[in-house]
């Protein structure tokens, strides 16, 4: 347990739980780890449902001034809770209701709202459900290529080469993780999307990324990116036990 | 006295989306011009919108900002954020920024944007648009549809309390509203929740929710629940544009 830091982040190394690392990493802020296991359905244990109702990860919690615990959760509302609270430098961020901000917190929820909810559905579809859907893996993949065109021409606008002004902020943060797991989400390719494709590799030059993004364990996504396909499916497969388990739990209750 | 141009641009259509910005502008009680965005011939793919939008979806607001230039918002949630921050100054639909009570407000309203939104959209996708029924996807969706509104259901119920973040109605209530009400679209049973269908009827009755829920046109989805052919009816009209703008989309 760090002594100088009251942070304690709840993760694993999924899209939506490195964003938070890296952020942190971003900050040079302190923090603990708890790493939750997931295959075993930890996050559905009734200590953890205390900490985040919805029984997922990422979670956070940290203690306001008085000492009191705050329970964060939700990987948007933890990136707007850290920015607030530690960014008081504007490194990741700009200041709160300036124009920037409104548009940072744009992206952020079209990446909350968006790219997360859908890519994860091809994600599931590319390799996790057990049977081919080609209709739902179409609807999925053509989505998440809808919006990953939608970043790209936002970007080819921008001189910066970031989401938003001038710097990196938690946009970037929120969408780089899951960029990074296109070849997991039936997408054999981004150069389709070169400014997207520039991006990725311009923000993983970065410290706080390379440094976050193996929190709690080694980052296995852009590994997969010149694995030949059998290999990736069986990866697949041998992931998503669990996935079948909890939607079977979930159908039951 | 001659009367002001509201500052506010709502483009929006009559969705769950759509009418949470109406109802947060009616319950702050600020005027605002409404355009109504017809989705089922793509206007909001159209340049003049992209550059409001770029994800080219409703709702979508513009406002002039404190420089007096135009500011352009989307995604709901932001825009929410956006109206309590500068239209919220007696938090009647909010708590002060940097508030353990703010925050806890957030919480919930990335719980409706990332999740209760997603999911049951997907489970109206498998329910109502899909061209023919893909049992999976029913199933996957309206499960997940249930284990949120489960989570729900449990937080007011075992805390006890008539909103999600305690005594007050937040933009974290008003962005679940409209799915809420509209459950039965995605063949969920309110029923089953009975402590989340309580404070549906809650919000259901506040003036602003009325209000705003008729914007730009009638919030009809309760009658026509009632109605099979008329159901069929809607889900038969939207099943088109939706595969077309499918279509559209894989061709790119």
């Amino acid at each position: 347990m760090s002594p100088d830091s009251n942070i304690m982040l709840y993760t694993e190394g999924t899209p939506n739980g490195l964003k938070i690392s890296i952020a942190l990493e971003e900050l040079g802020l302190n923090y603990n780890v708890r790493a939750i296991k997931l295959f075993e359905h930890e996050q559905k244990e009734q200590w953890f449902l205390d900490i985040n109702p919805n029984g997922r990860i990422p979670a956070l919690v940290d203690t306001d001034k008085h000492g009191q615990a705050l329970k964060i959760w939700e990987s948007g509302a933890i990136l707007q809770y850290l920015v607030a609270r530690y960014d008081a430098d504007h490194k990741i961020s700009y200041a709160y209701d300036t124009k920037e901000h409104w548009e940072v917190t744009s992206w952020l929820m079209w990446q909350m709202g968006g790219v997360g909810p859908m890519q994860g559905q091809a994600n599931h579809f590319a390799l996790s459900a057990g049977a081919d859907y080609p209709y739902a893996l179409n609807r999925y993949v053509n989505e998440t290529r809808r919006l990953y065109r939608t970043m790209d021409t936002a970007l080819a606008a921008n001189p910066s080469g970031y989401l938003v002004g001038d710097r990196v902020t938690i946009a970037d943060i929120a969408v780089w993780p899951w960029v990074t797991a296109y070849k997991y989400s039936g997408l054999s390719t981004i150069d389709e999307f070169p400014h997207v494709k520039a991006w990725m590799y311009k923000l993983l030059a970065r410290p706080g990324f390379e440094k976050g993004r193996n929190v709690p364990t080694p980052h296995i996504y852009l590994k997969l990116v010149d694995m030949p396909e059998e290999e990736l499916k069986k990866i697949g497969r041998e992931r998503s036990g669990w996935i079948h388990e909890a939607m079977k739990r979930d159908a039951k209750a | 006295m001659a009367s002001q141009e509201p500052s506010i641009n709502l483009y929006t259509t009559q969705t769950p989306n759509g009418i949470k910005i109406s109802i947060t502008l009616e319950e702050l009680g600020i005027p605002y011009n409404v355009h109504k965005i017809d989705i089922s011939k793509n206007t909001q793919k159209e340049p003049w919108f992209l550059a409001i939008n770029p994800n080219g979806r409703i709702p979508a607001l513009t406002d002039t900002f404190t420089d007096g230039q135009t500011i352009n918002l989307f995604e709901s949630g932001s825009i929410m954020q956006y109206l309590v921050a500068r239209y919220d100054p007696d938090y009647k639909i909010s708590y002060p920024a940097g508030t353990r009570e703010w925050y806890e407000m957030n919480n919930w309203l990335f719980f409706q944007n990332a999740g209760v939104g997603p999911m049951q959209g997907q489970a109206n996708h498998f329910t109502r648009y899909a061209p023919e029924r893909i049992e999976y996807g029913v199933n996957r969706y309206q499960n997940e549809t249930r284990r949120l509104y489960g989570v729900l259901d449990k937080h007011l119920s075992e805390n006890n309390i008539p909103y999600l973040t305690g005594q007050k109605c937040t933009i974290a209530d008003l962005s679940h509203w409209g799915w809420i009400a509209s459950a039965g679209w995605a063949d969920i049973d309110i029923d089953e929740f009975p402590t989340l269908k309580a404070w549906e009827e809650r919000l259901a009755a506040r003036l602003g929710v009325e209000k705003g829920r008729h914007v730009p046109d009638p919030h009809r989805i309760k009658e026509t629940l009632k109605d099979k052919a008329k159901m069929e009816e809607h889900a038969a009209e939207s099943r088109k544009w939706v595969q077309a703008g499918m279509k559209a989309d894989a061709k790119k």
